[in-house]
């Protein structure tokens, strides 16, 4: 009776092993695909080991805005050095700094292999997807860039419709055609999970095509929607202006 | 035989009871707080996706608790029953040892449901609160917690059962835990050696758990009907040698 | 002719400890043949690491003899229809501290097959009959050495088995409680009931028994018959003593 015990143990284990190795095949991308750009293999490891890749991915998502929302450095310029937010006057090519760190312009060399391994976590992450190939694309002129991190999540997404409507906004932008790139990412805009950049930048396509309607609703739906207090702020100040009838740049 | 059934109920029910007395609320209180503070810190840092990051924060902190009181109940119940007599005055009466061994598995089960189920409420509460609904996968996603939970409980009862220590019990669990949700890559390993390294590493795959076939958590989508089947399978396979190696322990 | 209470034929128990390269033996009974007879109340003696336990382990299935054979009732010891006849008070029991006396004496009538206005008449009749009814009210990490020993009585009562195995009942009780169950005893077994004891105490066997086994060192010294130690001028403790020297 105790022999058959352990027989039957070792057979309903093993069929359990067996039924899970024919039914489950893993969605993610092999591990010679995930390229660590920053300090954080441990963070990956316990991705892995604790089955929490979405939450990691989501920190690394958070150290992504982090490293972006962070200015960058002058050549031969000390950390500490240049703070808008000191008091006093500032110079010309400050506000030309200013104005270009607030459109996201910079170099951030660490953007795409950051914005990469995030899909290398999670593939199915796809706000961080889009945010980031908006990002390289449409502030820091990088459209290449941009193509390549939303052909790496069409692989995993094959059906992801808004990384195609992305690309195809990527290649008008090519061809400096604002309508066109804004017509392309129009349908996204409905969606809960549309990152608040790709609303931004849709209501300044808007904006220089001359359809003042349609960006000023795109501006409003980013007042009452985001929780992102600069882009409200940004929002509400470009409404006013086209209130006035004297749209921002 | 007929003994079964209802010593199982008992046990279960008394098992539960000793739980919700011992340990319910210190967890709660724990969680609660860790809720609210990553809530604090979710709103500060993660700005539009804060609905995700909560959303996964709390179903990782809800699994990891539930996961923690369950493993340090499973390494220790028999361990303790044995060391202070108490089994003594079970096995003394006319007790299906696999009966009891079932009955404590089902109470463990049952308290993991239920602190699974108050947690996240409290959770779904706190999403609320924070203007986000429900996630469509939410309750496929504890219940996916709820079938692992119900795999490596049984195997540390298991385990319990030769091991010389609750901690060396919930080391050894823990490791499988962790090897649990490597399937994929050590199947990716397996696929690209060959000799008797490609033979190690799908004998690992056979032995060991698949802990991401019911992580539907990282997916956000249903639990497929094999996870059910494979969890009742691996489930039975540590139940029933658990069971051997009681029918012949002595006290 | 019905079969006794307890029948040990050629029982042998050896401990069996893994070590790191080879196991280490110990025997802890050897070519143990006995019986206990039904209604009868018969007495364990010896001394520390004599096997007491040991057979009372293997009456209960508890233990598992290495040879030889027990019966209870007729019974292999680890049969539900041994196990159901039987009732078990081991050395120091141990109760959940924060369960009160009828909640811990439920849970284990239900295991023996109790239920409903069953379970909760023997519950009360179990507390009624070892004096824990004064004490009924408090929870179980309120109780004294004594107290507990009465639990551990009540839960071997529940299911009014026709034996007793008591191993060391009245350790450490006071004097009022011993007579307490010293007077219990008699009443069970002026019921019917067959009850096998250990004890250190020579006089409380001396009191309660009909007959005493003599453990030394694992082996079956002595059966000693009241009517032997009664007319022994050295009593019950010099035979005692003559045996384990």
């Amino acid at each position: 009776m105790r022999l058959l015990l352990a027989f039957a143990a070792l057979l309903s284990w093993t069929a359990g092993g067996l039924f899970s190795s024919v039914s489950y095949r893993s969605q993610f991308p092999p591990p010679p695909e995930i390229h660590v750009p920053a300090d954080g293999a441990s963070g990956d490891m316990l991705a892995l080991a604790f089955g929490a890749r979405r939450l990691f991915a989501d920190v690394w998502f958070i150290r992504l805005m982090q490293y972006y929302g962070t200015p960058e450095l002058e050549e031969g310029e000390q950390a500490g050095e240049y703070d808008w937010l000191v008091p006093g006057p500032k110079s010309e090519a400050e506000h030309e700094r200013h104005e270009a760190a607030m459109n996201g312009e910079g170099r951030y060399p660490e953007f795409l292999p950051r914005s990469l391994h995030i899909l290398q976590i999670d593939p199915f992450f796809t706000a961080a997807g889009l945010y980031s190939a908006t990002a390289l694309a449409f502030n820091m002129n990088r459209p290449s860039e941009a193509e390549e991190l939303l052909r790496y999540g069409l692989r995993y997404s094959p059906r992801e419709w808004k990384y195609l409507k992305v690309l195809a906004a990527v290649g008008y932008s090519r061809s400096s055609d604002p309508a066109a790139v804004a017509a392309s990412i129009a349908p996204l805009l409905k969606d809960p999970d549309c990152p608040v950049m790709l609303k931004q930048l849709a209501a300044f396509l808007n904006k220089r095509s001359g359809n003042v309607a349609a960006a000023a609703a795109i501006y409003a739906d980013i007042a009452a929607t985001s929780r992102d207090p600069s882009y409200v702020r940004n929002a509400e100040r470009e409404l006013r202006l086209l209130a006035a009838g004297r749209p921002g740049r | 035989m007929r003994n079964g059934p209802r010593v199982i109920l008992h046990v279960a029910l008394a098992a539960v009871r000793e739980n919700v007395r011992n340990r319910f609320f210190t967890l709660f209180a724990v969680f609660a707080f860790a809720a609210v503070y990553a809530s604090v810190l979710a709103g500060v840092m993660a700005v539009d996706q804060e609905g995700r990051v909560l959303t996964d924060f709390g179903l990782t902190l809800i699994e990891f608790t539930v996961l923690a009181y369950a493993l340090f109940n499973a390494s220790s119940v028999l361990l303790r029953e044995a060391e202070t007599k108490t089994i003594y005055l079970v096995f003394s009466r006319p007790v299906p040892r696999w009966a009891y061994l079932a009955g404590k598995l089902a109470g463990s089960l049952a308290t993991s449901a239920v602190m699974l189920a108050l947690m996240g409420a409290l959770h779904l509460l706190l999403l609320r609160l924070r203007g986000f609904p429900p996630p469509a996968y939410y309750a496929w996603a504890l219940c996916g917690s709820l079938l692992k939970l119900s795999v490596i409980t049984s195997l540390a009862l298991f385990i319990s059962l030769f091991s010389t220590s609750a901690v060396s019990t919930l080391v050894i669990s823990g490791i499988v835990w962790t090897a649990g949700h490597f399937s994929a890559e050590t199947g990716f390993l397996a696929a690209h050696s060959s000799g008797a390294k490609a033979a190690v590493l799908k004998g690992v795959l056979l032995l060991i758990p698949n802990f991401q076939l019911f992580n539907v958590r990282d997916l956000a989508s249903a639990l497929p009907a094999a996870a059910f089947a494979a969890a009742a399978l691996w489930t039975a396979g540590a139940c029933l040698a658990a069971s051997w190696l009681l029918s012949g322990k002595e006290f | 002719m019905s079969a006794p209470a307890v029948s040990f034929s050629g029982v042998g128990k050896t401990y069996k400890r893994p070590g790191l390269l080879s196991s280490r033996y110990t025997v802890g009974v050897a070519g143990l043949s006995f019986e206990l007879r039904r209604g009868e109340v018969t007495g364990l003696l010896g001394l520390n690491g004599a096997g007491k336990t040991t057979i009372m382990k293997l009456i209960t299935g508890l233990l598992f003899p290495t040879e030889g054979k027990v019966r209870v009732f007729g019974h292999p010891p680890s049969e539900g229809a041994a196990k159901a006849k039987v009732g078990y008070l081991p050395e120091l029991p141990y109760f959940p501290p924060q369960v009160r006396p009828a909640e811990a004496l439920a849970y284990y009538g239900s295991l023996s097959g109790l239920s409903g206005s069953a379970l909760a008449a023997a519950v009360e009749s179990a507390v009624r009959r070892t004096g824990l009814e004064p004490h009924a009210a408090k929870k179980i990490s309120e109780f004294s050495k004594g107290m507990l020993q009465r639990l551990g009585l009540a839960q071997a009562l529940l299911h009014a088995p026709d034996l007793l195995v008591l191993d060391e009942p009245v350790s450490g009780l006071d004097p009022l409680a011993i007579h307490d169950i010293r007077g219990l005893l008699s009443g069970l077994n002026s019921e019917g009931r067959a009850i096998f004891l250990s004890s250190h105490s020579i006089s409380e066997v001396e009191k309660l028994c009909s007959r005493v086994l003599i453990m030394v060192r694992g082996s079956l010294a002595r059966t000693v018959e009241r009517a032997e130690w009664e007319s022994s001028p050295r009593g019950l403790e010099g035979i005692f003593v003559e045996a384990v020297r």
